[in-house]
């Protein structure tokens, strides 16, 4: 037996594929694979009921209803954050705000942290548009410099390149860990040490990263990080903005309304507002309540799962479809090959079928097996690539309700369409 | 036809053209000149090809995959 089989055989990967009813469903008589979860993971039984238990039990506002609907609420709420806080060993609570997106989370830092004027931010060339757009329009907007780290040709960076750009005059670097288009891991670890060595802050993009590897934004010393729940088993419309308190308590507010004031005072014909501290400060108005709940659930589960287990799972399904993919003629694969660099995700394209989206409608029409087409919002990377956007490259991505059965079907419905196409 | 997403009216007005087109000519078109008044989300061309299935079932246009790819036509009469 391999090193670290007998932990794979720990967890009950059948049972697990049992919690998520969408993989029940039968479509022109066939089974579902799916094959897009790095777009939107699938929702387990868990999830979902715990945030059916809010909306049927006690559907109330939190944090300000006094009666027995509003406390529950308002437990389930506090709950689900500190839920949260764990799943990514942030010091306390209060480091996560909840947010619709990752896109939120990315805006929320890009426009309200105090950056010094004539600063330099530094983003990569392999960043999804949520990641470099925002922080090219801040520089935009303040008369910010902004320096583009290429991606090496297999979707890593060369850290001298990063040595090189961070320089004392950089107040910011923003970096995607794990790439929705290679599934390369960057070395977030060691560009923190860089960045803060200069005197920068670092903000990682985990959208891709969190759902499938364990993170701890504690060891890896990052000052602010960008999660989508949606890809992590939890709901749509909810992303979670962690940053170190200190920063979060000095930086601008996002939206200003109810739930983020102590007081709003009424002076000489003039309404004076006094702010809540983090995470108040940055959740204005009415929340998501089902959402959060759901996101602390989502975390509770994979908690429960282990994520050194997911990641590992997630690998040995890569490697399996890796190894066969290397193989196959017609087929070249965008980054790098080396597992142990990546997450669960391969993405390719096929050269006797010019158009990705031609690849991905002939698996979903005959196969039913549902995989992601198009530029995946990284279109710069495409451009470096030299890949035209509009033709796209195919994405299959592998979460943990995956089997080898699926990847055996993907590979199989792609040896037929070379077969037809070439 | 005001029930269409201007993407699906995209793809009619250019498949209107010709008697059938591949996936990468459709695209190919979307992005010149020519149809830039209506087709302007074809960047990614995911979406742009979402639509199109769309059309297909509406049993507005058909597709079948050969070599190349699939290829497109407007169902006329």
């Amino acid at each position: 037996m391999a090193a670290g089989q007998g932990l794979i055989d720990m967890v009950d990967w059948r049972r697990i594929r049992g919690d998520f009813p969408a993989l029940r469903r039968r479509i022109n008589g066939r089974r579902v694979v799916y094959l897009d979860s790095a777009c939107m993971s699938l929702k387990p039984r868990q999830v979902i009921d715990a945030m059916n238990e809010y909306y049927e039990m006690y559907p109330a506002c939190a944090g300000r209803s006094i009666h027995r609907f509003g406390e529950e609420a308002s437990n389930a709420y506090h709950a689900s954050r500190c839920k949260f806080a764990d799943f990514l060993n942030a010091n306390q609570p209060e480091e996560c705000i909840w947010t619709r997106n990752a896109t939120e989370s990315l805006n929320i830092v890009a426009s309200s942290v105090n950056l010094p004027k004539g600063s330099k931010i530094i983003t990569t060339s392999l960043e999804h548009h949520s990641g470099s757009l925002p922080f090219v329009e801040r520089a935009r907007r303040d008369g910010l410099r902004i320096e583009i780290i290429n991606a090496q040709e297999d979707g890593t960076f060369d850290i001298e390149d990063w040595k090189g750009a961070i320089d004392h005059s950089t107040s910011l670097v923003s970096i995607v860990h794990s790439s929705n288009v290679t599934g390369t891991v960057a070395p977030i670890k060691e560009i923190a040490e860089l960045a803060h060595d200069r005197g920068a802050l670092i903000m990682s993009d985990d959208a891709q990263y969190a759902p499938h590897h364990p993170l701890d934004v504690q060891a890896l010393d990052v000052d602010f990080s960008a999660i989508s729940v949606h890809k992590m088993c939890g709901p749509t419309g909810m992303g979670v903005l962690y940053g170190k308190l200190e920063h979060l308590e000095s930086m601008n507010m996002f939206l200003f309304g109810g739930d983020t004031v102590r007081d709003v005072r009424f002076e000489n014909g003039k309404i004076v507002p006094e702010y809540l501290h983090p995470p108040e400060k940055f959740e204005a108005g009415l929340q998501n309540y089902a959402g959060a709940i759901g996101a602390g659930a989502a975390a509770e589960y994979l908690q429960s799962i282990g994520m050194h287990e997911i990641e590992r799972h997630e690998r040995s399904l890569l490697e399996s479809a890796m190894k066969r993919l290397l193989e196959m003629r017609h087929v070249h694969i965008l980054g790098t090959d080396d597992i142990s660099l990546k997450t669960g995700l391969v993405t390719f394209t096929v050269d006797s079928v010019p158009s990705a989206h031609d690849v991905a409608s002939f698996l979903n029409d005959e196969f039913n097996i549902m995989v992601r087409s198009g530029w995946h919002c990284a279109g710069p990377f495409h451009y470096q690539m030299g890949i035209d956007p509009k033709m796209g490259t195919t994405r299959a991505s592998f979460y943990l309700y995956n089997n080898i059965n699926d990847v055996n079907a993907f590979l199989e419905g792609l040896a037929t369409l070379i077969e037809v196409s070439s | 036809m005001p029930d269409l997403s201007r993407n699906a009216q995209c793809v009619l007005k250019i498949l209107e053209t010709k008697d059938s087109l591949t996936t990468t000519e459709i695209l190919e078109l979307a992005s010149t000149e020519q149809y830039s008044d209506v087709c302007t989300d074809c960047a990614g061309g995911d979406a742009f090809v979402a639509a199109a299935n769309q059309l297909v079932e509406k049993k507005l246009v058909t597709k079948t995959f050969g070599k190349g790819g699939y290829r497109w036509r407007l169902v006329r009469g």
